[in-house]
């Protein structure tokens, strides 16, 4: 039975089991990646003890984080407390499910893909309210509270950021997206690529908690945020949720400007070449978190609101005048 | 006397929150229960006292023999300056002589500990406000591999590398070993490099520069008042910096700025605090270069308990350590053991402007202006 | 973040060149060596002077011990964690037992800066975890094995004392000189 004898239904749903247990797998290396990519940025080596080079170092934390106590507060609200980490693993699984990793090899290429992907991305902050509710502790609550307010605050810049890729591709559809960049990236497009580039970094760093943006987590005042009260799998899939919305926008970063899967060699070698242009944007993500301090809130959303939204906007506008401005009339 | 607000505990939407003795930017066991109106903060009430040990007790059942490698715990990060009071009291009130070589091998040690507890202080700092996963556990791995350059310099000298014994009444009690200078001037030499790049990295960095300035403002007025000393008085605007002002051991043979910043936020503090760092080197350059030879004691050895009776007298010395004025109080009655010691921590009158500062801003900022007011709670509780 | 003297591209502009700058310093220290030791595999040199375990050591050319329980060590030392009771013989005396209870002792050299014989030193090696407290408090025969186990570190009583002895009146130009080359030259005969 060949596969295009299948109905689509199980096309789907093989590639999303294909894609999703890669993706497990690939999470728990990118998170060796991110710690021996920090530590060399301190003068340090990363784990290194545990397997060769430090490699089964993610297969024992999450033996470890497996036998830990399941630890839940007394005083939590059990539903709550119990299935806000699914809720918050669900949406940064989701957004996957969009994603083309070759031309024709994705769950599902929608017409809206564009849309579904940063609608789903930000219905994290569900779980993340809960998880701080949910805990009963004052820590978690004022995490929560700064979560929400921060992720519904740079979601705005980062559409108009994705936008223009979508601009200048003229399509919402993900895969389409991809093949208007064959003749140019659009990080190359003079100026505007560039601009919106960055703009899509501080975002996408924004809109996933990292350093500098990541005041919900100060470690040094809040002691883990929304998470602390979570231990054990639970603590597991809250991390593995967070490494997947970070890796899922470096692959959306990675498509919209990098040119998906455009690279030398036959064309089995596309989504390879996704994959490592993914992680150069999972790095250049990293490389941010690990060089600055974190701002306080209320810097945050100045930041947002005065400096990104009104900057992207511009841009936006710039964008489609360069759009207008190029296309020979008819 | 700026009057410090009372905590008013009424009103619907205050929180109580507590940074407790153990919290990861505490920086010891320091508790502070904040009373918080969302993320302000409008009342605070700080509580030390938990690594009190009892060193002013201490001083008064050990001899002056033994007790200098104890005073390094006091303040445990810049432990020869806290040598340095005690024996210096001591020698004030018998009138010991020191020799030129030993004045000499106190400011080159003082000066390289400033080295090592400013590097400490600005990782940490860093650390607070960026969080151990992020840029400030980059700038802390950067300023603590720096530090250890600096402690491989004391360890080759005197053995230990964090708390010393390196004094004595009436000198020290290590001379340089062969090869030491050189690899001084070298280790310096590579911290100045690495200075370049802390201060490429933080100051014109905008999420720095965000957090630190305009935060914490110590007025010139209040910095008076309250007695705060060290960089918190000279990023305030006051020009006032003991071994310039008051020199102790040879300090007026040496050339170097103090540096003065008249904002009085956490960024003047920093400002101030990166000068000094560079000053220090300058005056390592200048002992280098000058180091007498002689003795470096004018009393013989330790050999035994009873040898160092420092005549009656009281004297107060006072010497200006990394976080301020470091002084100690001698009553001697003739013994070999002084009748009553008084310490007077640098970071114990720092923290007094706490409850003064801290009023109005938000729960993020605590964090950055406790870092930038730099106690070590060993000489706050003693 | 915003200066509104200055306008907001310029002002952008210099955001953007602050950030690439901190952004650069990280990316530099990216291709330095690691600083790391990898301990236990490798242990660093320790210095000369270290000042590590305790130890008691014998005579070298007799072989006998040289501690003659003078208890000067046990007197001076601050946290009092030395015990010595002498045992008194015809030529000279011992120490019929030494204890040090090494959990509490705070490494300050003195005990080794008072002895007369050099007896008690202190070794290059700083390996003293244990699970049982009772191991660290160490007896007279266990301070020996020490001795002989360890590399030992230069500092002994004497040279202690010698080095922070002040010269005498008569000739101090002299005395000075000859206590500075005599620091090196005990370094140097002590030697890596």
């Amino acid at each position: 039975m060949s596969w295009g004898a299948l109905p689509p239904a199980v096309q789907a749903l093989v590639m999303g089991g294909v894609i999703l247990g890669a993706l497990t797998g690939i999470l728990a290396y990118v998170t060796l990646l991110e710690r021996k990519f920090a530590a060399r940025l301190q003068s340090r080596i990363g784990p290194y003890r545990v397997g060769p080079r430090g490699l089964l170092q993610p297969i024992a934390d999450g033996v470890k984080l497996l036998l830990k106590e399941d630890v839940i507060p007394e005083t939590a609200d059990r539903p709550v407390f119990n299935l806000a980490p699914v809720v918050f693993l669900i949406p940064c699984l989701l957004i996957f499910g969009v994603i083309p990793f070759a031309p024709g090899i994705g769950v599902a290429d929608l017409d809206t893909g564009v849309l579904f992907f940063l609608a789903i991305s930000s219905l994290e902050i569900v779980g993340l309210f809960m998880a701080g509710w949910g805990s009963n502790n004052k820590y978690a609550l004022l995490s929560a509270m700064r979560a929400v307010n921060q992720i519904i605050s740079y979601d705005l810049p980062f559409i108009m950021a994705t936008l223009v890729p979508v601009m200048l591709a003229g399509s919402l559809r993900l895969s389409e997206i991809a093949a208007a960049q064959s003749r140019l990236w659009f990080i190359a497009y003079p100026v505007i690529g560039q601009i919106a580039f960055v703009f899509f970094i501080i975002t996408a760093v924004a809109a996933e908690n990292r350093v500098p943006f990541d005041i919900l987590e100060a470690e040094s005042e809040l002691v883990a945020g929304f998470r602390v009260e979570y231990s054990g799998m639970k603590f597991a899939i809250i991390q593995l949720a967070e490494y997947a919305h970070v890796l899922g926008t470096s692959f959306l970063g990675a498509l919209l400007f990098l040119g998906a899967w455009a690279g030398p060699g036959p064309i089995w070698l596309g989504p390879v070449w996704f994959l490592l242009k993914a992680l150069l944007v999972f790095l250049l993500i990293t490389w941010v978190r690990w060089s600055f301090v974190r701002i306080r809130v209320d810097q945050i959303l100045r930041v947002s609101w005065k400096l990104m939204l009104p900057a992207s906007l511009l841009l936006l506008l710039a964008t489609a005048a360069t759009i207008v401005w190029r296309t020979p009339h008819a | 006397m700026p009057d410090v607000r009372a905590i008013d505990y009424a009103g619907s939407e205050r929180l109580t929150m507590n940074m407790g003795p153990q919290h990861p930017s505490a920086h010891g066991v320091f508790r502070a229960i904040l009373t918080l109106e969302g993320e302000t903060v409008v009342g605070v009430d700080a509580v030390i006292g938990y690594l009190h040990r009892c060193h002013e007790k201490l001083a008064e059942t050990l001899a002056y023999v033994q007790y200098p490698s104890i005073a390094s715990k006091t303040d445990y990060v810049a432990a020869m300056s806290s040598e340095l009071a005690y024996v210096m009291a001591a020698e004030r009130i018998g009138q010991f002589e020191v020799p030129k070589r030993a004045q000499y091998l106190r400011v080159l040690m003082s000066e390289l500990q400033r080295i090592a507890s400013h590097c400490l202080w600005l990782g940490t700092w860093c650390m607070d406000m960026g969080g151990a996963l992020g840029g400030g556990a980059t700038i802390f791995l950067y300023c603590i591999r720096e530090r250890e350059l600096v402690l491989d310099l004391f360890e080759s000298l005197v053995g230990a590398r964090l708390l010393y014994g390196f004094h004595q009444v009436g000198g020290v009690r290590y001379d340089i070993p062969e090869g030491w200078t050189a690899e001084c001037r070298k280790t310096i030499a590579l911290i100045e490099q690495r200075l370049d790049e802390y201060e490429a990295m933080l100051d014109d960095n905008p999420f720095f520069t965000m957090r630190t300035k305009g935060v914490g403002a110590i007025s010139r007025a209040l910095a008076q008042d309250v007695g705060v000393s060290g960089p918190l008085l000279r990023g305030s605007g006051l020009n006032w910096d003991l071994r310039r002002n008051q020199p102790y051991s040879s300090y007026d043979d040496f050339q170097f700025d103090v540096p003065v910043q008249a904002a009085g936020d956490c960024f003047a503090r920093y400002r101030v605090r990166m000068v000094e760092f560079r000053q220090s080197i300058r005056i390592i350059r200048q002992v280098l270069d000058g180091l007498p030879a002689g003795p470096i004691s004018s009393r013989p050895g330790v050999k035994s308990l009873a040898q160092v009776k420092v005549p009656k007298g009281e004297a107060y010395a006072r010497v200006e350590g990394p976080r301020g004025e470091v002084g100690c109080f001698l009553v001697a009655d003739g013994s070999n053991k002084p009748y009553r010691m008084k310490w007077r921590g640098a970071s114990f009158s720092n923290l007094a402007v706490l409850p003064h500062i801290l009023i109005g801003c938000g729960v993020a900022d605590v964090v950055a202006i406790m870092g930038s007011v730099d106690p070590v709670f060993g000489e706050v509780d003693r | 973040m915003l200066d509104r003297k200055r306008g907001i591209f310029a002002e952008a502009w210099s955001i953007g060149k602050a950030v690439g700058q901190a952004m650069r310093i990280t990316f530099v220290n990216f291709f330095r060596k690691p600083v790391t030791v990898h301990y236990p595999t490798v242990t660093r040199p320790f210095p000369n002077r270290f000042r590590g375990l305790l130890a008691l050591t014998y005579d070298k050319e007799t072989g006998e011990e040289n501690c003659i329980g003078c208890r000067l060590c046990e007197f001076i030392c601050p946290p009092a964690v030395i015990k010595v009771e002498m045992l008194k013989a015809e030529k000279r005396n011992y120490a019929k037992t030494f204890t040090l209870e090494l959990y509490a002792c705070e490494f300050c050299e003195l005990c080794v800066q008072v002895c007369p014989t050099d007896a008690i030193i202190m070794m290059k090696s700083f390996d003293l975890a244990t699970g049982d407290r009772r191991e660290m408090l160490l007896d007279k025969d266990r301070l020996h094995a020490i001795g002989l186990q360890h590399e030992p570190s230069w500092a002994t009583g004497n040279l202690l004392r010698d080095m922070q002895q002040p010269p005498k009146k008569e000739s101090k130009a002299a005395d000075a000189a000859d206590t500075a080359d005599k620091a090196k030259a005990t370094d140097k005969a002590a030697g890596a």
